[in-house]
């Protein structure tokens, strides 16, 4: 059997792939990524080689989701999740008892108090690391960056462990409309397959529409052509490369159907109206018509709270738009029976500072922030660690970025000590040492 | 040193004085720590006992006059939030806070005599006592300006006129108030740049002034907005408003916009003057007009502050020097030579000179 070698090992040829998939992939990567990321990308097998298929078609087929909300810039624990009124670095605003009994948040969210009984607090992040940059690239997938190797972020891991090979719908899709600080996220060595649809300048992605020079029904008739041709095709010489050859188009044609899929339009007046006018209102709205089409994860990006200065109107404007847009997006997930099986996340790159600076902000701060869990496979109304009356540091049930991301991973049903294999190399899904919080967990 | 320039001193100079001697050196006399953010500030009437609210929740009072000055508690079992708004009405000190709630205190003994918990259903950004002491003014971010019995404390009068969100959507903020030196007027400021310039006896609005230049709206990079107007004062004749704030901002994650006042003839809507400071960045927490309104004084600031003196004339900088903290609050002495000020964790005792040469 002849072999091709990539990324430092040996890929059996009938698993390489063709020049013009080649090509095809490495047009929509990065450049720099394409030869690691084109290539296992092909080789799903190989890096899958420890998983029992039927297990991981058994997890696809609990039509398990995620909605991670990015809270881009930084926000604080202090004005979200872990209040200290009264104490010399707690500002101004008070906290309130939630439904869930004991837990207290901050005033500036009073609708999702209300919704405690589904969401899990983690209050005991330190992940060191605060620049934005550097903690974006921690928080985002779970470790810290090595040079011999690109890790997958957390949208690139679900989308190949909850994605399905036929789905005509994006694996992952992340929206990030402001300039600030804007990441498109990234498929590591999982390669282009696992790579998000990247909205940025438009909430429809662009370039998928059929051309105006093709009509709806030539459009259809090609279509339907090249499958019957393919079809036959395959009866014959039916092989890996030409089952994804098959599959590569029907997921181009299934993406091109899909750009209803961002047009909130289409969603009753009453249904937008609950929203509210903010973007990241519709943003949500977005996430929730993905997540019902089937797209297992959706980044929906709220920039910016890097608040330096007036850090305290700062949040009273963006905590108001993410109280009342992440509330009414669990109620609607509730209501459609789609949050049993949709996590809903909150995470950003960090949290800030305890002390308050002359400009009446809070810096960056990652030593003892706070981010939360709702829905799936979350034990709700648990505030889950402890920092010190001022937030200085946490004293209990301290949680690195890892065991976030273990915590994430065990909540959707996915074995975190599960071992992609990067050529010689295994490669957990979590960081090797890291532990799921069982506390948040049902 | 003129004997004038004493905080502590009692006696106006005479007008012909003032009139021909501008300052032009801003000194800072000494300083003294607070125990937090001093936000707001009043004063007795000799003006060498001050006292400050603060973001520790707390009142003090300090002596200006003693060797020392050592700042101490006013009461116990006040605000539970930033101390934000702060006047003097004879013995009684009236304080209101983010708690939402004013409180009435006997200046000298530290007593609640009064607590209005929910005067307003948002944070109280700022108080002004009418020039006879007998009404109070209060405004909230429930967009609301209330005005109250300085001694039964009772509410009045409640106007709005203000909306609640700013265009984009967000919950708007009413930061500024400031009577008239006649008390006939009482103007306010919010977050977008709206001045109203109502009839403080009924309310009515006389004059509505837009700064917008005030407020930025961030809608590409960041999304959220910064700025607002932060101070307001009229002239002595009454004739004039100074509105103080930040100028348009780049990067919203910082106070880096210019500082920036613009006074008008309020009556007839003119912007008699635009002024952005070219050195200085930040917020105008706080105006005050000199005698005879030759000038006017400012400050505020970003991660560090500023004291600046601008002469009414041609709006040109006679004096400056950089506070030794943020300022959020100052009051200018009756001869307008020297200045009490309050700010980020520090208070100052900041004169203003002429000199010659």
């Amino acid at each position: 059997m002849s072999h091709v070698r990539s990324f430092g090992t040996c890929i059996p040829a009938h698993h390489a792939v063709s020049r013009r998939g080649f090509l095809s992939e490495g047009a929509v990567h990065a450049a720099g990524a394409v030869t690691v990321a084109g290539c296992f990308a092909s080789d799903m097998g190989q890096i899958h080689a420890l998983r029992s298929e039927e297990v991981a078609r058994e997890l696809r087929n609990q039509d398990k989701r995620v909605i991670l909300l990015w809270l881009a810039g930084g926000a604080s624990q202090f004005e979200t999740w872990d209040p200290k009124p009264g104490a010399k670095t707690g500002g101004p605003f008070r906290a309130i008892q939630t439904n869930a009994t004991g837990v207290h948040i901050s005033e500036l969210l009073p609708e999702l108090s209300q919704r405690m009984h589904h969401t899990a607090i983690i209050r005991s992040l330190n992940t060191k690391i605060a620049d934005h940059g550097g903690g974006a690239d921690l928080v985002e997938t779970g470790r810290l960056k090595d040079p011999g190797i690109l890790y997958p972020d957390l949208g690139a891991v679900v989308a190949r462990e909850l994605g399905r090979l036929e789905s005509k719908v994006p694996d992952y899709v992340s929206l990030y409309t402001s300039t600030e600080g804007r990441r498109k996220g990234t498929s590591g060595f999982l390669g282009a397959r696992y790579a998000p649809m990247f909205l940025s300048e438009s909430m429809i992605p662009l370039n998928i529409a059929r051309l105006d020079s093709v009509a709806e029904i030539d459009h259809h008739a090609r279509a339907g052509l090249r499958e019957a041709l393919g079809i036959r095709f395959a009866a014959s010489r039916r092989s890996q490369t030409v089952d994804s050859q098959n599959s590569a188009y029907q997921r181009v044609q299934g993406l091109m159907a899909s750009a209803e899929l961002f047009d909130i339009t289409q969603e009753p007046a009453e249904v937008q109206a609950r929203y509210g006018p903010t973007q990241f209102g519709h943003q949500c709205l977005i996430a929730r018509r993905l997540i019902e089409a089937g797209v297992p994860f959706v980044k929906v990006a709220r920039a910016w709270w890097d608040s330096h200065g007036q850090n305290f109107e700062t949040h009273q404007e963006l905590c108001a738009d993410l109280d009342h847009s992440m509330s009414v997006l669990l109620d609607d997930l509730e209501q459609r029976g789609l949050l049993k099986n949709t996590l809903v996340i909150t995470l950003g790159e960090f949290g800030r500072t305890p002390q308050i600076n002359s400009s009446l902000g809070r810096d960056h701060f990652a030593s003892a922030w706070s981010c939360s869990l709702s829905g799936l496979g979350i034990r709700g109304g648990v505030a889950y660690g402890k920092t010190d009356p001022e937030g200085h540091t946490v004293v209990e049930g301290e949680a690195s970025a890892a065991d976030l991301f273990a915590t994430i991973l065990a909540a959707l049903g996915i074995d975190h000590k599960h071992e992609y294999t990067v050529g010689a190399r295994p490669v957990p899904l979590a960081d090797f040492g890291s532990k799921p919080i069982l506390d948040v967990l049902t | 040193m003129d004997e004038n320039n004493t905080p502590g001193s009692t006696e106006p100079p005479s007008a012909a004085l003032i009139a021909v001697t501008l300052p032009n050196k801003v000194t800072v006399l000494k300083t003294f720590p607070l125990p937090g953010i001093g936000f707001c500030l009043a004063t007795a009437s000799d003006k060498s006992l001050i006292y400050t609210g603060l973001s520790d929740f707390s009142i003090l009072r300090a002596n200006l006059s003693a060797e020392k000055i050592e700042p101490a508690a006013v009461g116990v079992n006040g605000h539970t939030s930033y101390v934000m708004g702060l006047v003097r009405c004879g013995e009684t000190l009236v304080s209101g806070g983010y708690d939402c709630s004013l409180i009435w205190w006997n200046a000298e003994s530290g007593e609640i005599i009064r607590r209005s918990s929910d005067a307003h259903a948002r944070w109280i950004r700022m108080l002004a006592v009418s020039p006879d002491q007998t009404r109070i003014a209060s405004v909230a971010d429930d967009m609301q300006t209330k005005l109250w019995d300085a001694v039964t404390g009772a509410c009045l009068a409640t106007w709005g006129d203000y909306e609640a969100q700013t265009p984009q959507g967000f919950p708007s903020m009413l930061y500024a108030v400031a009577y008239s030196v006649d008390g006939k007027w009482l103007a306010t400021g919010d977050r977008t740049g709206r001045v109203l310039v109502r009839d403080a006896s009924n309310g009515q609005v006389a004059a509505t002034i837009e700064t917008p230049v005030m407020y930025t709206w961030d809608p590409t990079a960041r999304r959220h907005s910064i700025g607002g107007i932060r101070s307001l004062a009229f002239s002595n004749d009454s004739s004039q408003l100074a509105v103080g704030g930040m100028g348009k901002v780049g990067n919203i994650d910082h106070l880096e916009g210019v500082s920036r006042i613009e006074v008008f003839d309020w009556q007839t809507g003119t912007r008699r003057l635009e002024i952005e400071d070219s050195k200085h960045k930040g917020l105008v927490e706080s105006l005050q007009f000199g005698p005879q309104d030759a000038y006017l004084v400012a400050a505020g600031g970003d991660n560090g502050g500023f004291v600046s003196v601008w002469n009414m004339a041609d709006g040109k900088l006679l004096a400056q020097d950089v506070a030794p903290m943020h300022v959020h609050d100052f009051e200018l002495s009756l001869d307008g030579r020297s200045l009490i000020a309050v700010g980020h964790q520090q208070g100052a005792v900041i004169n203003l000179f002429s000199v010659s040469g």
